[in-house]
């Protein structure tokens, strides 16, 4: 598998400082895991931030605070570490129309796919502690284009399946796009498979034609 | 008063090294005072309360003391490990708490992703290209990293910060980010 689109510096630096969404933060958390090229970027973006904690002017604790910490770090031997995040559960492969899911997705919900369209259908992701991220799996048939859109922030992206085009490029399996208000846009599928990708978004989406009418509602964006 | 003292990158590995080794508490003090008042620095800058910053600070070098011997100097340095501590904390506590919620990238990575063997061989290189780096870019262009890492609306504030229009803000940052890229990418 050979990755061509990434995402960009910004939404890795974001994503390393932890500012990203919970959205396209799972969207880049599920490139991650077949990208080493954005693994090492995330890794020097998190040694940037180290570099800038380092460099940060104190803020005194409390007076006590070093106390309260050693009483607790040595009374606490048997206390169980807190988890640190939504992933610990160590599930089976999730694995949706014979594709193995990103473990990125193992701890979230994964709704039935939904006609919203010939030959598009839509499934919602509930990410779980941010019920309000706004994550779909998208299935679109061979050679269909995709509802027009634009959106109001943030759209990101990952193929999961088959391919598209947008503006020119190829996006194939583990490829991610990006796009912003900018962008105004109708992916074309690829004709050798049906598509199947991730997509998180901020903001509202504004659809554009009869499909993209039908799909506001369903989708809820 | 504590004064601005830069941190010795080597001596935080030793310092967490040696907490890992034999649970030294003179080893945790020294590393404590050092990093704690960053850590919440850092936490206020990010737009946490600063009697919520003071807990997760706290928290943050419990969770040091007890996942030091995690800790692998060859994957990062020990300011970096702490940061992501740090991070994860903050992000499970505005989860916690409902707010606009990112998704902390570290757990899983912990877990499962571990680095291949050339990831771990640049690791040991990565930081100290990094804090260059950071010193090569311009004034401005170092605020707009400050602040693309620390803010919650990094535009706007960049565009605050730098008397700019929001609209050229997108693309400063690009090419800031740029900049950095093409100096990390560059042979040490």
């Amino acid at each position: 598998m050979s990755i061509l689109h990434h995402p960009s510096d910004e939404t890795l630096l974001r994503f390393a400082a932890g500012s990203l969404p919970a959205g396209p933060a799972l969207v880049v958390a599920s490139h991650l895991e077949g990208c080493a090229v954005c693994r090492n970027r995330v890794a020097q973006f998190e040694a940037v931030g180290g570099a800038m904690l380092a460099d940060l002017p104190p803020t005194p604790l409390k007076a006590d605070a070093f106390a309260r910490v050693l009483a607790r770090a040595q009374a606490g031997q048997a206390e169980k570490d807190t988890p640190e995040g939504i992933f610990l559960e160590r599930e089976a492969p999730k694995k949706l129309d014979g594709i193995v899911l990103p473990r990125a997705l193992h701890g979230c919900a994964i709704g039935a796919w939904r006609w919203v369209g010939p030959g598009i259908r839509v499934s919602r992701v509930v990410v779980p502690h941010a019920r309000q991220a706004n994550v779909i799996l998208l299935k679109v048939r061979a050679g269909r284009h995709m509802p027009a859109h634009g959106h109001t922030d943030f759209e990101i992206t990952q193929v999961l399946r088959g391919s598209f085009r947008d503006g020119g490029k190829r996006y194939g399996v583990g490829d991610v796009a990006e796009g912003d208000s900018e962008c105004d846009h109708a992916p074309v599928v690829g004709e050798e498979s049906e598509c199947i990708s991730l997509a998180a978004i901020e903001g509202h989406i504004r659809f554009r034609g009869p499909i993209g009418r039908l799909l506001q509602p369903l989708v809820g964006l | 008063m504590l004064k601005r003292e830069s941190v010795d990158p080597d001596q935080l590995s030793r310092l967490v090294e040696a907490i890992a080794a034999s649970q030294d508490r003179a080893a945790f003090a020294a590393l404590f005072e050092q990093m704690g008042p960053r850590v919440k620095t850092y936490l206020m800058r990010s737009g946490t309360a600063p009697e919520v910053a003071e807990e997760i600070a706290q928290e943050t070098m419990l969770v040091v003391w007890r996942k030091a011997s995690y800790f692998d100097a060859a994957r990062a340095g020990a300011a970096t490990w702490i940061f992501t501590i740090a991070r994860n904390l903050r992000i499970d506590w505005q989860r916690r708490n409902q707010r606009s919620e990112p998704m902390s990238p570290g757990a899983e990575e912990e877990a499962d992703l571990s680095p291949t063997p050339e990831e771990s061989v640049l690791a040991s290189f990565r930081e100290a290209r990094v804090r260059a780096a950071l010193g090569e870019l311009s004034e401005e262009q170092a605020t707009i990293v400050r602040l693309s890492f620390f803010a919650e609306k990094p535009h706007g504030e960049i565009a605050r910060e730098l008397g700019l229009p929001l609209g050229t803000v997108k693309s400063r940052v690009r090419l800031a980010l740029a900049r950095l890229r093409r100096i990390l990418d560059e042979a040490p």
